[in-house]
């Protein structure tokens, strides 16, 4: 070795060297987002309803909304409705808190423009699940205007004195929406609430990649057992989707139960799915699934519908299929828009839910997020002949009927909520 | 006056020392607290969010009874992922050598002017940040990505491979691809300090390649093995990200992945800071034996 080439390099030279790295890591990270893509609804990690559904009040004295105990909420003193006929609020920045991907950007251009007069900013702020969303709103660290949610966490908002009641005179598109939802059980005479999208909880998959008519099985949530697809397959993260599945493909149907008894056999079932096909854990099948590297995931019906956008070159998008019980006796909920009591802008905010259901925009928004708005003027036949919907997802049109014998997931009283999560828990340790 | 300089030094250096207490007492010691109190604290019983106890002598301890029982009592189901990461650490840090070892001895010894040029492309992955880095490996290890089109030959061979499938060999190469720099670095500096006479010396003793390495090298760069060892496997105990975005499935699921999931669930945030608390227990040992191993060295030297 020649020696004199051996020269130990300076501390100067090591730390010139280092810092070289520094500004560019950071600029990178910065660029980095935490989470690339997000999802809807019915996510939430978060705390749900009673089993045996009914406005029976929970230990902790809040009611429990379900299609059986419709409830209205009261409306808390200080916490009136705005007057009729205000000024939308000028110069404002409206703050829009929700999922990522959950609301299409072109429609916020075109809200700014119909209200330029007043000079409107619109931000979106975004969450990954309902339980970040309740906790950063309940902290008040930002003045959100709006929140899309949904009904699994609506005592808490009420009580938690953190949503708005509705002035109806600003409201009047309240028409276009089917009229359950004109007086929704979680919130009758939708005093804080307007209805956004609508969605069933289902199997998404590949035919190319799993070329199986998956409904054509005696079970067909029994796909997650299935060895056959170790590895190939995810279920969605929420601990109230994957238990609630669990509790169907069980013959079960309260999938808000208390029965401990129940509690602990869909734990060991979801144990067993675990050793059988180690499903991974996501909510972003929605690109996962077209660009193979999932081929068949647990997945709202709106996910599919989005998908189509997400093929790679060269695959067809007529390869995606899309699986809910067809005769609507599944997992089936909807989001709500709602007006937050920490905002600064209720009046624009009110502009902004009237303008959100008018049909055309409503429309407009359904073709980018792909998932569906309870329209009047929609019908499954329409949604397919439209084009909104491919042919082969037909299977995730939302049909009116569903609500009445679909199963929703509803609030938990707070101590069922913590076996919940317990559940959940043990699943994601991969015990 | 030999008086007045001396009380002036006497002060000098705690003054000098004073903004790096004021650091670590803000961003270490009181957002630890902050932890110990959530840990020891309650539930807000319909929001279920952490209640934080702030009075010591008020703590609770049914955050951490949930935890302990979780890891040793009849339903141990935290503890599998224990086990897991304990064997990932291991598993990713003897690779880590194995790697770093020969790339930071040829730095060291033979890359003569050019060193500087391979230190830098050795710290080049830094410019980019961990989640990108990651990112680009999932583009990589897709089924029809570059990783499994160059393996089969292009579609030649029937070789069929899905890396993301919730692999635990996926996670611990991304663990290791994440962490080998870090390794190379001390590891550099350690045999960078080794004085080329000593391995002369050793050499005109009659020592081989090998006992010169056993004997000579190995020794001589023990503190940067281990603090290499430390550097890296600490942050690998936390880390979320690399199961996280390279597997997202439970049967990898690490000690980190545990806190992160403890912290988004409601409720759990008093468990995550258990476990928290535990981690930080378990990595404690090797800390001290390391500081202990080096005040040593100091006092040898």
């Amino acid at each position: 070795m020649d020696e004199s080439r051996h020269r130990p390099l300076s501390r100067r030279r090591l730390l010139q060297v280092s810092a070289l790295a520094v500004p560019g890591a950071w600029a990178l990270a910065a660029c980095a987002r935490e989470q690339p893509l997000g999802a809807p609804s019915a996510a939430s990690t978060s705390a749900g309803g009673t089993a045996t559904g009914g406005a029976s009040p929970s230990a902790s004295g809040i009611p429990i909304a379900s299609p059986q105990n419709p409830v209205k909420w009261p409306i808390n003193p200080g916490n009136e409705p705005i007057a009729s006929g205000l000024e939308p609020e000028a110069n404002a920045t409206l703050r829009i808190y929700t999922y990522s991907d959950y609301l299409d950007k072109a429609v916020l251009k075109d809200f700014q423009k119909a209200y330029a007069d007043y000079n409107v900013a619109v931000e979106v702020s975004t969450f990954n699940d309902y339980q970040e969303a309740i906790t950063k709103i309940r902290s008040g660290a930002v003045p959100y205007d709006l929140s899309f949610l949904s009904y699994n966490n609506i005592g808490k908002l009420v009580y938690g004195d953190l949503i708005r009641p509705l002035n109806h005179d600003y409201i009047d598109n309240i028409d276009n929406v089917w009229q359950e939802f004109q007086n929704p059980w979680y919130d009758q005479a939708w005093q804080y609430t307007v209805p956004y999208v609508i969605y069933t909880t289902g199997i998404g998959w590949r035919y190319d990649l799993i070329p199986e008519d998956i409904g054509a099985r005696p079970n067909p949530y029994d796909v997650f057992w299935d060895s056959k697809y170790a590895g190939e397959i995810a279920v969605l993260d929420d601990d109230r989707e994957v238990i609630g599945m669990t509790i169907l493909r069980d013959g079960g149907t309260d999938v808000n139960t208390a029965d401990k008894a129940v509690l602990g056999a869909t734990r060991d079932a979801m144990l067993e799915m675990l050793a059988a096909s180690q499903p991974r854990v996501t909510i972003t099948g929605y690109t996962d699934i077209p660009e193979g590297v999932l081929s068949l995931s647990q997945c709202w019906s709106g996910d599919m519908i989005t998908a189509q956008y997400y093929m790679p070159e060269g695959v067809d998008p007529s390869v995606l299929r899309y699986w809910s019980p067809p005769d609507g006796r599944g997992l089936i909920n909807n989001d709500f828009m709602c007006i937050l009591k920490g905002g600064d802008n209720p009046v624009l905010a009110h502009h902004f839910l009237n303008f959100m259901l008018d049909n055309d925009v409503s429309l407009k928004n359904f073709g980018w997020v792909g998932y569906q708005p309870p329209l009047r003027s929609l019908t499954p036949e329409s949604m397919v002949s439209d084009g909104y919907i491919p042919e082969n997802l037909a299977s995730a049109v939302v049909k009116p009927e569903w609500f009445n014998v679909g199963y929703p997931l509803l609030e938990l009283p707070p101590e069922v909520a913590g076996e919940y999560e317990a559940i959940w828990q043990q699943f994601k340790a991969g015990a | 006056m030999p008086e007045v300089p001396d009380r002036l030094s006497r002060l000098l250096w705690p003054v000098l020392g004073l903004p790096v207490i004021v650091w670590i007492a803000l961003f270490f010691l009181v957002p630890f607290y902050v932890v110990l109190c959530v840990a020891f604290g309650t539930v807000d019983p319909v929001f279920r969010t952490p209640v934080p106890i702030w009075n010591p002598l008020e703590w609770q301890f049914t955050q951490v009874q949930v935890v302990w029982d979780r890891l040793f009592g009849p339903d141990n189901f935290y503890l599998p992922a224990v086990l897991r990461t304990l064997a990932y650490v291991a598993i990713a840090v003897v690779s880590c050598l194995i790697i770093a070892f020969p790339v930071a001895y040829f730095t060291a010894r033979y890359a003569g002017r050019r060193r500087g040029l391979v230190l830098a492309l050795l710290i080049a992955p830094f410019w980019i940040s961990y989640m990108m880095r990651m990112l680009a490996w999932i583009n990589l290890l897709q089924p029809d990505g570059l990783v499994n089109k160059i393996i089969t030959l292009g579609g030649a061979l029937p070789i069929e491979v899905n890396w993301l499938s919730g692999n635990p060999f996926t996670v611990v190469m991304g663990l290791i691809y994440g962490y080998v720099p870090y390794m190379i670095l001390p590891l550099f500096v350690a045999l960078d300090r080794i004085s080329p006479s000593l391995l002369e010396a050793g050499r005109d003793l009659g020592a081989g390649g090998f006992d010169l390495f056993r004997r000579v090298i190995l020794p001589m760069s023990l503190p940067g093995v281990l603090a290499g060892t430390l550097l890296i496997a600490l942050p690998m105990m936390g880390d979320y990200f690399t199961s996280d975005m390279l597997s997202k499935s439970p049967s990898t699921t690490m000690i980190g992945n545990l806190i992160n999931l403890s912290i988004v669930a409601p409720g759990q945030a008093g468990q995550a800071g258990a476990l928290l608390i535990l981690v930080l227990l378990i990595l404690l040992v090797p800390m001290i034996l390391y500081t202990r191993s080096n005040a040593r060295a100091e006092v040898r030297s």
